[in-house]
């Protein structure tokens, strides 16, 4: 219960616009979450919300089961990191730092912890306004991590990084869900959570798509289907159409089979003395399948391209 | 799965309206040009006092010293020394000339300089009998007596009283003030007028032309007697005008048989057109409040354009102690600079005020420290009112613009308008809060010290209750 977010039927309606609409998820303890969506989904308006600093129409968001303004020091308990140029450009890195330990009471030697921990070092004493992307985006996690929360939510962090700073992001992410803390990670690229997140919330137009885990969602986008490599490839389609599987020949040697299982296949190309150079199972990548769970929403909105988003 | 994790600082971590205010002056110190805008109002109120100061010329040099309690001590007296306590009576037959405020009748007072402390009862054309002291216009009384009238002062000790009778059998009493002189002091007739003042106002400014009133009246049964009833004898003596260039005609003093009359122009009684020496050298709060009204608005604007806010916000849900804390630290840290400001500006004027000819009051004297410290909560004031403009706007060039209009036009329409106009529009805007720089009562002077501050004060806790409420119901 410490630490999950928890968002249960936020809504949000800015204007005419519905931003928000019925959201509902669970960020658990010891996981990684990403939160995916296109541009407009929604995405920051709820971690806002989560945050107390826009009302939601409807709903609510839980921090540890509490709603995050009744917390007497909130950086104790979720830590966020909203937009990495929130900093004053005059103030030095430790100065920022400073300020908002002193808003919680936290102690100061933890302004110095997290600097180190950022690997922000060298640059503490300098002013913000001189720090390139990577070091803005390491001060935001180093003010996330002030209070030590067992809560965590970063919105697009890795937007914008080299790789290397992509890795680091990752890396701290996975380390910081394997103490036990709840970690929340919006992105609008599927493929800056590949082998980052454990569980996803793919949103669209403010409503939740899919709510799943990683390996569930890569195992139904690949559908049971194994990549079959044969230097006969009619016999082999014989051979297993024979045994009810669904064949398709794909590139020249190779061929797609689906409905039966990768051991079966064996077993009846064995059996049928069809010879067999490679037999690997099919992986989707997140990529692919979050363009087959956003088909819909895309193509709804192509569709009705009139409306402003 | 793991356990979930506990934070290790959330045993140490603390709330409280004291971590906010830290938090908020971190913030404040922690940017270099703020602490410069706080220094650049300091210099640039000390640097207007002195300009203002080098640019004050005294007319013949050696100019009188400057009067915190500006006063005329002039018109036409004549009087005999009075030993002890005595009584002293008289008939006003006849007054002609100075306007509302001529004065015909009688004064005791320990001597002849001027400014010293007096008692007085006179028969006026526009206010009645009056018991009049301390060089104040008013004073008890204010029932008709037009002459012929009786009017009557007794000493007994340090207090004398007023008597006014229309018949000189039947007194009524006016009133008694306390005259601090003991031993013999001057008793006697006199006659008084204010100077007929022209002033001219326009855009900017202000020129005072004034040209003496002559007024005359007649006296008869006069009688002075000592305690216990004998008539104080002794040679009638007159004191007249001044004297100087711009002195009024010292008038005249005839006796015929009874009856006595004096001619004299010049007032006995406040000087509503003097010079605000101390008020004039901290004019430079205006141009220092320019730099603290930025740092103000800046402070809580700087959050939105930097999106900071959502941070603060973040960290502190709590919203309304959050611009309480915001308007303490700014408060304090411009009421610090503030009082530099203007105490700096008092110091660095004084010599220059010397080397002009104008002997600047002291310190120490409670109007000046009034002004002063009065200077710097007017300041502090002011960036609070720029913090809570900021909070509602949230964009720092119209905050600054509105803040500043709304403390500088009044002040420069009001010398473009009629006075009574005038005195009501800086009533009633926020710019009612400069009155606090006043050590003078003047014609123009438009409210009290401490009320024209409570004015602004009160502006300033609409638009910080307006600020509290907008934070809190918005989305940040």
């Amino acid at each position: 219960m410490e630490a999950t977010i928890e968002v249960r039927g936020l809504r949000k309606r800015f204007g005419p616009r519905l931003a928000v609409d019925g959201l509902s998820f669970t960020a658990a303890p010891g996981l990684v979450t990403g939160f995916v969506g296109p541009n407009g989904a929604g995405k920051s308006t709820t971690m806002r919300m989560i945050l107390g600093l826009d009302r939601p129409d409807e709903g609510a968001a839980l921090v540890g089961g509490r709603p995050y303004r009744s917390l007497r020091t909130p950086l104790c308990h979720l830590g966020a990191m909203l937009d990495a140029s929130a900093v004053h450009p005059a103030r030095r890195a430790r100065d920022h730092l400073r300020w908002l330990a002193h808003a919680n009471g936290i102690p100061a030697r933890r302004v110095g912890e997290v600097i180190e921990l950022a690997g922000l070092g060298s640059v503490a004493n300098r002013p913000a306004g001189g720090f390139s992307l990577g070091m803005r985006q390491r001060l935001g996690i180093a003010a996330a991590l002030l209070g030590d929360p067992p809560a965590l939510m970063f919105d697009e962090p890795v937007n914008g990084l080299d790789p290397e700073g992509v890795a680091w992001i990752r890396g701290l992410l996975r380390s910081l869900a394997a103490q036990g803390r709840a970690v929340l990670v919006s992105s609008h690229l599927m493929s800056e959570l590949e082998g980052g997140a454990d569980h996803l919330v793919v949103i669209g137009r403010g409503r939740v798509i899919a709510d799943t885990g990683v390996a569930e969602l890569l195992a139904a986008a690949s559908g049971g289907r194994t990549e079959l490599r044969t230097p006969d490839r009619q016999r082999a389609m014989t051979a297993l159409a024979r045994e009810g599987a669904e064949v398709a020949a794909a590139e020249r040697d190779a061929v797609t089979v689906s409905g039966l299982p990768a051991e079966r296949i064996i077993e009846v190309l064995t059996a049928a003395r069809v010879p067999f150079t490679g037999i690997a199972e099919h992986r989707a990548t997140l990529e692919e399948a979050y363009m087959e769970l956003t088909r819909d929403a895309v193509e709804f909105r192509a569709g009705t391209g009139g409306e402003a988003l | 799965m793991t356990a979930p994790y506990r934070s290790t600082v959330l045993a140490d971590a603390r709330d409280g309206f004291g971590r906010l205010l830290a938090a908020e002056w971190t913030k404040l110190a922690t940017v270099p040009r703020w602490r410069l805008a706080l220094a650049a109002s300091v210099l640039l109120t000390v640097a207007v006092a002195v300009l203002t100061a080098a640019g004050s010329q005294t007319t013949g040099g050696g100019g009188p010293p400057a009067r915190l309690r500006p006063l005329s001590d002039q018109g036409r007296i004549t009087y005999q020394m009075l030993p002890g306590d005595g009584a002293l009576t008289a008939r006003v037959t006849a007054q002609g000339g100075g306007g509302g405020w001529a004065k015909a009748g009688l004064i005791i007072r320990a001597d002849l300089r001027p400014g010293t402390p007096y008692a007085a009862i006179a028969v006026t054309p526009g206010h009645g009998v009056r018991l009049l002291s301390g060089y104040r216009d008013g004073g008890p009384g204010g029932a008709p007596g037009t002459p012929p009238a009786w009017l009557r002062l007794t000493r007994a000790g340090t207090t004398v009283t007023g008597y006014a009778s229309p018949d000189g059998r039947t007194w009524r009493r006016v009133g008694a003030v306390e005259l601090d002189a003991p031993g013999p002091a001057a008793a006697g007739l006199f006659v008084a007028a204010p100077d007929r003042v022209e002033v001219q106002r326009q855009f900017g400014g202000e020129s005072i032309s004034g040209t003496p009133a002559d007024t005359r009246a007649s006296f008869d049964n006069v009688t002075l007697t000592a305690a216990g009833g004998a008539p104080v004898t002794g040679p009638w003596r007159d004191r007249g005008g001044a004297g100087g260039p711009a002195a009024p005609d010292p008038g005249g003093t005839t006796r015929t048989g009874g009856t006595v009359t004096l001619a004299g122009s010049g007032d006995i009684g406040p000087d509503a057109f003097a010079d605000d020496v101390t008020r004039t050298t901290l004019t430079g709060a205006l141009v220092g409040q320019a730099a603290i009204v930025a740092l103000a608005v800046l402070f809580v604007t700087a959050e939105y354009r930097r999106a900071t806010i959502r941070l603060t916000l973040a960290a502190s849900p709590r919203r309304g102690r959050v611009l309480a804390a915001k308007a303490t630290v700014v408060g304090l840290a411009v009421l610090a600079a503030g009082l530099a400001a203007a105490f700096g500006s008092l110091l660095a004027a004084r010599p220059v005020l010397r080397a002009h000819g104008t002997e600047p009051p002291p310190l120490t004297d409670p109007a000046v420290l009034r002004a002063a410290v009065g200077t710097a909560v007017l300041m502090a004031v002011v960036a609070v009112l720029g913090v809570a403009t900021a909070t509602i706007l949230r964009r720092g060039a119209p905050a600054i613009t509105l803040v500043l209009l709304v403390l500088l036009v009044p002040q420069i329409v009001a010398t473009g308008l009629p006075v009574a106009a005038a005195r009501w529009l800086q009533r009633l805007t926020p710019a009612a809060g400069f009155a606090v720089q006043h050590t003078v009562r003047r014609y123009d002077t438009p409210i009290g010290a401490f009320a024209g501050l409570g004015v602004l004060c009160l502006y300033t806790a609409a638009a910080l209750a307006a600020a509290a409420w907008l934070l809190r119901r918005r989305d940040a």
